[in-house]
């Protein structure tokens, strides 16, 4: 907020007098924001006040009675619910299996596509095309793909002699299908990101680093890996709290399911609330994953301001 | 052999590559419209991207087990005044974050900030009573009005910030001059000259309102009042059981349009998450 | 030009926020159907409660079975509960619990003709609390073998029928001729579970009639059943089906009854409409008995009304009409019904055109003895106590009994 368009010296006459030019500008400034602020304070801090509250009730969602219990429903999650300490690890698995994958995937494919070549608008346009795509057709369509000794993979794969998985039945398999599926479904945005700070990248540098003769694996490594460190950094910070609030594609695709294998954190809190009328327990859980996705954010950023010194 | 030969044959194995990696992500878009046309049976028969009996039934019957169209509709028109309202009201926030000058500016972005960190999970239940209280239960308000003031309507607002920022500062002065107010200088010359942003929140917008899941899901329970992703989720016949062929149908009837005109708009598409990521 | 633009926006917008405002006299009455004949028959049933009501209307609103309880739950606990509705029998002491369900009893008794005592007892029992009546059962509906009467004949096999008849089909039969009729034909299985979901969604109706008919049940008195010898019994014959004699369609596989690829299921008598455009020939017979004798099960769904209605004597009044006998016995086309009269009226022995006679008989037969599926007032967290055990128990080198028991463990707490 270093600048302004305000020069003092063209008040007009027109400005009202009891107003000060600079209270006016404040007060215009409030209300041009006003909309969006109380809508703010309205649907998302009031709840997340309110969440607060909630979860140091019993309140059950068909009877709406509430009482105070303090602590109890995080004394629960945290030492009493055999659940959720295995719905906490999954939710690891699928941050961990899922963020390096996709990153690395992203920054792959940016590095090939970001330079123009024969076919390079058909291949971004390809690998961004499930963005676009609801997560639900998405995860409906691989459902189908994914089914035992029917499903197309399968079958591809026992053409070059691999008998594959009954993917949605195996927890360790299920797993890895959805964190594979959500990889493709969302790796085309992390890609066109990587490309724009890619494309930032003046040419200069790797010209004068390869007359010096570097080679291809140096400059990356030297020159172009550093200079996208920004990049990375929020890339990185929107991969893992995105991989903390998938909801949908579970839903569709799992149900949680085999052997509570893909319960992860956002499901289990709709299961705890909306399935099981637990609203207490659902909002104390809600806390810890904000508190999850908060400490994450944190370390990453002051991790990489650290790498960065 | 020469550097040429070299050259070519590098970039044909590059390209074979990206062809193989493209698979998983153009195949499931020609399996689900193959699909669409099969009946169950040949779903789970022998996979053949060519249905051996194309059964455009399915596409008919999609609309006689639920009222398609309307939930079609109320997909396309909570998207639309959802984006309607965003770009108003982020670009109006937008402007004065950028272009003015108030006391707890600062305060009020690290606020706006945390909120992009934040998953919608979190503050779902409290909505939910909210909207209860309201009254709106079983209506389309949540699914607009929740969109537009969460972390979605945050993170457009930055966009928008982000680019009254670069305006040249001269062209508003000129409106000054004319007598335009706050008002007017937002309207007729920040939002002119801001298309490219306003066109990158409006795609971002209608797409993030299209595929809504978890809101439709809790708030909406009249099959007239579902959206599209509720609607495909929820194919299922008198006895709950899946409808696998109709459920394809309709993902496809979903599906294509949008397909359609990203392939016609693609770049634009994507320059547009391309800039809404940048801000960071 | 950009006028008629907003004004279509606006208007657009107009027509979609509408909300499906009730007027005074509209009772709004939620059930799973969307089939055009039980909506009809619904909708001349509501219009000839205008004898006595000519101001009332009913609306009735389909909500997809999937979801249904769930949803019915968003609705009420939204502020925003239909008047009236159907709900599944494991519903309902979750709900009867949570005190969301109106005593019916005064209102239904009272009405003329009604005849209260003419419900079977054995049906209202999960519905009734002493003296307070929480739902009318519109749908009782037993647990039947459908099979495939060709694919018995070509392989030279009595089908179950006629296995009934001379009093041989039992658990051990249903094994042999599941495993024949697989043998006899490849590619294809003897015995589909319910649906084909009997490993998910279907859990309960899988294994509750072999688990029955041992002799055994899902839990009684706060007592898990699942680890008791006669279900390890059951479930470790069906496990043997799946796996070892590869009769029964596996987990994942898709072998459905109704396109001639299994030659028997499990299913109710609301399928049977399933039937014609099958193509084959077909019958319907009682369960295998087994140890513990016959024992059918039983598929229960009841009319309720919500207490916090705003017109919710009305609704009773309604359910009073609708259960009546005469509107009983016109909805036995479709749903066995739980009133003794109807039932053993000659006019329910005929009210199906795609049944004979002699197989609606031991339709009747399982009415009257037959047991309805296990429920709870936690049966949402029991089921999703049990799922992750359950997928555990479907795999080909699964130890059954061990399998049961972690069942056990999982859902003790909850029982």
């Amino acid at each position: 907020m270093t600048e302004t368009a305000l020069q003092q010296t063209t008040a007009r006459p027109k400005d009202a007098p009891w107003l000060s030019l600079k209270y006016r500008e404040m007060l215009e400034a409030w209300l041009f924001i006003s909309p969006t602020l109380i809508g703010f304070l309205i649907f998302f801090l009031g709840p997340l006040v309110a969440v607060v509250y909630y979860s140091m009730t019993e309140w059950n969602l068909l009877t709406q009675q509430a009482t105070f219990v303090g602590l109890d429903n995080f004394h629960d999650a945290l030492f009493v619910n055999p659940d959720f300490w295995h719905v906490v690890r999954n939710s690891v698995i699928f941050a961990l299996g899922l963020v390096p994958l996709n990153m690395a995937l992203a920054l792959t494919l940016a590095l090939a596509l970001s330079r123009p070549f024969f076919g390079v608008v058909f291949f971004r346009t390809v690998f961004f095309a499930p963005v676009i795509t609801s997560a639900i057709a998405w995860a409906i369509v691989w459902k189908f793909l994914l089914q035992g000794e029917a499903g197309a993979v399968n079958q591809m794969l026992a053409w070059i002699g691999i008998d594959g998985p009954n993917w949605l039945r195996e927890p360790n398999w299920a797993m890895a299908a959805v964190i594979v599926t959500r990889v493709i479904k969302m790796v085309g945005l992390n890609m066109i990101l990587y490309i724009a700070a890619l494309q930032a990248i003046p040419r200069d540098y790797e010209e004068a680093a390869r007359l010096e003769g570097a080679s291809r694996w140096q400059i990356f490594r030297m020159i172009i890996w550093p200079l996208l460190a920004p990049t990375t950094l929020v890339i990185m910070v929107i991969t893992t709290i995105g991989s903390f609030k998938v909801f949908d594609h579970i839903y569709q695709m799992t149900g949680g399911g085999p052997e509570n294998g893909t319960l992860v954190l956002a499901y289990y809190i709709y299961q705890q609330g909306f399935e099981f009328f637990d609203v207490g327990y659902a909002s104390a859980l809600a806390m810890i994953m904000f508190i999850i996705v908060m400490v994450l954010t944190v370390v990453q950023v002051t991790v990489r301001r650290r790498g960065m010194q | 052999m020469t550097q040429r030969q070299i050259r070519i044959i590098y970039r044909t194995c590059w390209t074979l590559a990206l062809l193989i990696v493209a698979i998983p992500f153009v195949f499931p878009f020609l399996w689900m419209v193959s699909a669409g046309f099969k009946s169950v049976t040949e779903i789970f028969g022998a996979p053949s991207l060519i249905p051996r009996v194309w059964r455009f039934q399915n596409f008919v019957e999609v609309f006689t087990y639920q009222p398609f169209a309307r939930q079609y509709f109320n997909s396309i028109y909570i998207a639309l005044a959802v984006t309607a309202a965003t770009l108003v009201i982020s670009s109006l926030a937008g402007y004065a974050l950028a272009r003015m000058r108030f006391a707890g500016a600062g305060l009020l972005m690290l606020f706006l900030v945390s909120a992009l960190m934040v998953p919608e999970e979190v503050t779902i239940i409290p909505n939910f009573f909210l909207i209860k209280w309201m009254g709106l239960m079983d209506t389309h308000w949540p699914l607009i009005l929740l969109p537009t003031f969460g972390p979605h309507g945050v993170m457009a607002t930055f966009l928008m910030r982000q680019y009254f920022l670069a305006l040249p500062k001269e062209l508003e002065e000129a409106g000054r001059m004319d007598g335009l107010s706050r008002l007017g200088i937002w309207w007729r010359i920040a939002l002119p000259m801001s298309r490219p942003a306003l066109a990158a929140v409006a795609i971002i917008t209608f797409l993030f309102s299209w595929n809504l899941f978890l809101e439709p899901l809790i708030f909406l329970s009249s099959l007239e009042m579902f959206t599209l992703p509720l609607a495909l989720s929820n194919f299922t016949d008198t006895y709950g059981l899946p409808l696998w062929n109709l459920q394809l149908a309709a993902t496809t009837l979903a599906v294509v349009p949008i397909l359609i005109v990203y392939l016609i708009a693609q770049r634009q598409i994507i320059e547009s998450f391309a800039l809404s990521g940048v801000k960071g | 030009m950009k006028a008629a633009r907003t004004y279509l926006t606006a208007s657009a917008l107009a027509i979609g926020l509408m909300s499906t405002s009730a007027l005074a006299e509209e009772l709004r009455f939620t059930v799973w159907s969307g089939n055009e004949a039980h909506l009809k028959m619904l909708n001349g049933i509501a219009e000839s409660f205008k004898a006595t009501h000519p101001d009332v209307t009913v609306k009735f609103e389909t909500i997809p079975a999937a979801d249904y309880t769930q949803k019915l739950t968003f609705q009420i606990a939204g502020g925003n509960p239909p008047d009236l509705g159907w709900m599944m029998e494991d519903a309902a002491p979750t709900f009867e619990k949570a005190g969301v369900l109106m005593d019916i009893g005064p209102s239904v008794k009272a009405a003329e003709g009604y005849d209260f005592g003419d419900l079977s007892q054995a049906a209202m029992g999960l519905w009734q609390d002493g003296e307070k009546v929480y739902g009318i059962p519109f749908s009782t509906s037993p647990f039947m073998i459908y099979y495939n009467k060709a694919m018995f004949d070509e392989a030279g096999l009595d089908d179950p029928l006629a296995l009934a008849a001379k009093g041989e089909w039992n658990m051990d039969k249903f094994q042999e001729v599941a495993n024949k009729l697989t043998e006899a034909n490849p590619g294809k299985w003897g015995f589909e579970f319910k649906d084909g979901e009997g490993y998910a969604s279907r859990v309960m109706h899988a294994l509750m009639p072999p688990i029955r008919a041992y002799g055994g049940d899902a839990w009684a008195n706060g007592e898990c059943g699942f680890d008791k010898p006669e279900a390890v019994a059951a479930v470790t014959q069906l496990h043997d089906m799946v796996f070892k004699d590869k009769s029964i369609v596996p987990p994942g596989e898709q072998g459905d009854y109704f396109s001639g690829n299994s030659a028997m299921t499990i299913n109710q008598i609301s399928r049977a409409s399933k039937m014609p455009e099958a193509g084959f020939e077909w019958g319907i017979a009682p369960l295998p008995a087994g140890p513990g004798g016959e024992s059918p099960v039983i598929g229960q769904a009841a009319i309720v009304v919500f207490d916090q209605g705003k017109q919710k004597d009305l609704a009773a009044e309604f359910v009073a009409h609708m259960t009546n006998k005469e509107n009983v016995a016109t909805m036995a086309q479709f749903f066995p019904p739980a009133r003794k009269s109807v039932l053993e009226s000659d006019a329910f022995i005929n009210s199906n055109k795609l049944i004979p006679a002699d197989q609606m008989k031991n339709l009747g037969a399982a009415i009257a003895a037959g047991k309805v599926l296990p429920s709870h007032e936690k049966s949402p967290q029991i089921l999703a106590a049990m799922a992750p055990r359950i997928d555990g128990l479907w795999k080909a080198d699964a130890n059954v009994e061990e399998s049961l028991k972690a069942v056990c463990a999982a859902i003790q707490p909850l029982l």
